[in-house]
């Protein structure tokens, strides 16, 4: 029969004693080994680094696995979901060498909005990271891009030094007279009212396998980047056979801005007229300056990039005003029989894209 | 009276299963270590990453005209004369330089390497290039960073020949 | 023999319990530190400039001297084999190929490039 009368025997209370002490002293030791260990924190130097990398040394991703993430392939309309990840590089080949057309639509805030965009492409992971990105030219005192929250007290962080690929332009100066007629990109006669003045973008020149200039960070890819062509002073362009003026007798209007790839022909609808960026249908009259930027949101679409002669026409109208002793038409920018000018590598004639020292920051917390 | 050891029982268990834990604990708690920022090495790969870039965006040729001459900002700092200040003025002021992130204190010792000609495997030893203020005393911990240029100089001794030669870098943080 | 009296087992059972649950809380928080110590000891290990500076040398070699150079000096400062055939090998019809070949003792890369 047990004995159950509620008396503990005193050999088990000293062992049951010596147990619970050391099993406290125990417990006691746990928090020691949680001092080195905070949660999230120790992977935001890591993580700022594969941005970092990401951003720098990669081109990015369109769905169509294309690179050129940045142009919008819809006339002005820019399709975000289409872009699968972030990268500012020229190419796969020149890491650390950046386009600058990426950079302008990477920090665009009205494209993009932080922080999901931003996460989706170029952060990953789960945890919600909160970053800032940013990019300062060296040696410049152009304020630095960014995009993100302002930097607290802790946080990864990454710098990455870049050169950026500057864009290539163009400038026909009206007011050299010497060397148009040198070039022959004046003619007409006493009648003439409708010039056409043509540029050429020669792709076995620029992007063939003969171009002389072999990497891709100097290279100028009329398809892939913006371009700039800056036509100024055309109002002393109007000339007669002698190189007088003929200012004040006509008008210039420039009817349509064509561009072909000798199949076909598709218009371009926004050139920037006197220094204002107009959306044109119908012919718009012109001061003096005409500049046709090509950028990443300007309609592409309906033309092969790739094919080997690209022609830019601008067809322009000489409109009398009226004034007596005037001829019916002039000498003006034309080169419809002769030579177009030549977009090409050749720095007399085309700025060339030029590399700029830049510092990349990324930080993440 | 009859003496009963039956209850011994109970403190030898006690004391076997204290035994248990406080070994267990000692085991565990020598095992852990503690990391500490050092152990990581994550300020030598940002050292690394700044100063491999700051090299390569030095080495870039800055357009094609560039490229076609196989020049750039390195190689001509490199057959300068007065190479040490063109090279600190240039490193430094890269490498120090930042937008929103932290201001950091750099300091840096360069040498660059050639090889000598009548032999295909000696190698001279390092020719000075440049330092920033602070000589290296030992206490630091410097990170190496490397880039080949190819340029045309004597280097040292040797004759004058478009030769390679690798650029040598140790950088540190104050 | 009567039989023993195990009436106590589970102040030990307990204490085994204790024990294991420790250990096993130990074994989890030792994997968690090293998750930034790896990251950035495998970024310094690899060398990824290293290969992309020599590649962008052996790419614009234009004599045997460079070759040399370039052979000597990895070996005697960066502790790595490069190998790569000089002058290149036209192939393809008109463009010209080099096998290149280094190894650093934990890394090897091997390519083929060719001329654009």
């Amino acid at each position: 029969m047990s004995d159950d009368s509620a008396v503990l025997s005193i050999d088990f209370l000293v062992g049951f004693t010596i147990f619970l002490l050391a099993f406290i002293w125990v417990l006691s030791i746990i928090p020691g080994l949680l001092i080195g260990l905070q949660a999230f924190t120790i992977d935001y130097d890591a993580v700022a680094y594969r941005t970092g990398v990401i951003l720098v040394e990669d081109p990015g991703q369109k769905s169509t696995n294309e690179t050129s993430w940045e142009i919008a392939t819809f006339q002005q309309n820019y399709n975000k979901a289409d872009v699968l990840r972030f990268g500012l590089a020229v190419s796969r080949e020149d890491p650390n060498i950046l386009s600058l057309d990426k950079v302008n639509r990477f920090f665009d805030n009205t494209t993009f909005n932080y922080p999901g965009d931003y996460h989706n492409r170029s952060i990953f992971g789960d945890y919600p990271y909160r970053f800032n990105i940013s990019l300062k030219y060296i040696g410049s005192p152009e304020s630095a891009k960014s995009i993100g929250e302002v930097l607290p007290e802790g946080y990864g962080y990454i710098r990455r030094f870049v050169k950026i690929k500057s864009m290539s332009n163009a400038t026909i100066d009206g007011s050299n007279l010497t060397f148009l007629n040198n070039e022959r990109f004046i003619n007409g006669d006493n009648t003439t009212r409708t010039h056409i003045f043509s540029i050429l973008l020669n792709n076995t020149d620029l992007i063939g396998e003969g171009s002389l200039v072999k990497d891709a960070a100097y290279k100028i890819i009329p398809g892939k980047e913006s371009f700039m062509i800056n036509l100024t002073y055309l109002n002393q362009t109007i000339v007669n056979a002698m190189n007088v003026s003929q200012e004040n007798c006509f008008n210039i209007s420039l009817n349509n801005t064509i561009v072909s790839d000798s199949t076909r022909t598709i218009t371009f609808f926004d050139p920037i007229i006197d220094e204002v960026p107009l959306h044109m249908t119908t012919p718009q009259p012109v001061k003096r300056n005409v500049s046709i930027l090509y950028n990443t949101t300007a309609n592409r679409r309906g033309l092969n990039w790739e094919a080997p002669q690209i022609t830019i026409s601008l067809i322009f109208n000489l409109i009398p005003t009226g004034e007596p002793g005037c001829t019916m038409g002039s000498r003006f920018l034309n080169n419809t029989y002769t030579a177009p000018f030549d977009y090409d590598n050749n720095p007399n004639n085309v700025t060339q894209p030029q590399l700029r020292d830049a510092v990349v920051e990324v930080a993440v917390w | 009276m009859v003496r009963s050891d039956g209850g011994q029982l109970y403190t030898i268990e006690g004391f076997a299963a204290a035994l248990i834990m406080i070994s267990t604990a000692y085991l565990v708690v020598n095992a852990t270590s503690v990391y500490t920022a050092g152990d990581t090495h994550i300020n030598d790969m940002q050292l690394e990453t700044l100063g491999t870039d700051a090299l390569t965006v030095m080495g870039t040729p800055m357009n094609t005209t560039e490229y076609d001459t196989a020049n750039s900002t390195l190689r001509m700092i490199l057959e300068a004369p007065d190479r040490d200040v063109m090279f600190r003025t240039k490193f430094l002021e890269l490498v120090n330089s930042s937008g929103t992130g932290p201001k950091q204190d750099i300091q840096f010792v360069a040498n660059y390497t050639c090889r000598i000609d009548n032999s295909d495997s000696t190698i001279p030893p390092l020719q000075p290039l440049s330092s920033s203020s602070r000589s290296l005393t030992g206490g630091e911990h410097p990170v190496r960073v490397t880039k080949w240029v190819i340029v045309n100089t004597p280097c040292g001794n040797e004759t004058t020949r478009d030769r390679a030669v690798l650029v040598e870098v140790l950088l540190w943080r104050d | 023999m009567a039989r023993l009296n195990d009436d106590a087992q589970w102040i030990v059972l307990m204490g085994f319990l204790v024990s294991f649950s420790f250990f096993f809380l130990a074994l989890v928080i030792n994997q968690a530190t090293v998750v930034g110590q790896t990251t950035a000891e495998s970024v310094i290990e690899f060398p990824k400039n290293d290969i992309r500076d020599v590649r962008s040398i052996i790419i614009r070699t234009e004599s045997d001297t460079i070759q040399k150079d370039v052979y000597a000096i990895s070996l005697g400062r960066k502790n790595a084999v490069v190998y790569y055939t000089f002058p290149f090998t036209p192939c393809y019809g008109k463009y010209s190929c080099t096998q290149i070949h280094f190894k650093s003792g934990v890394t090897e890369y091997d390519e083929n490039w060719t001329s654009p």
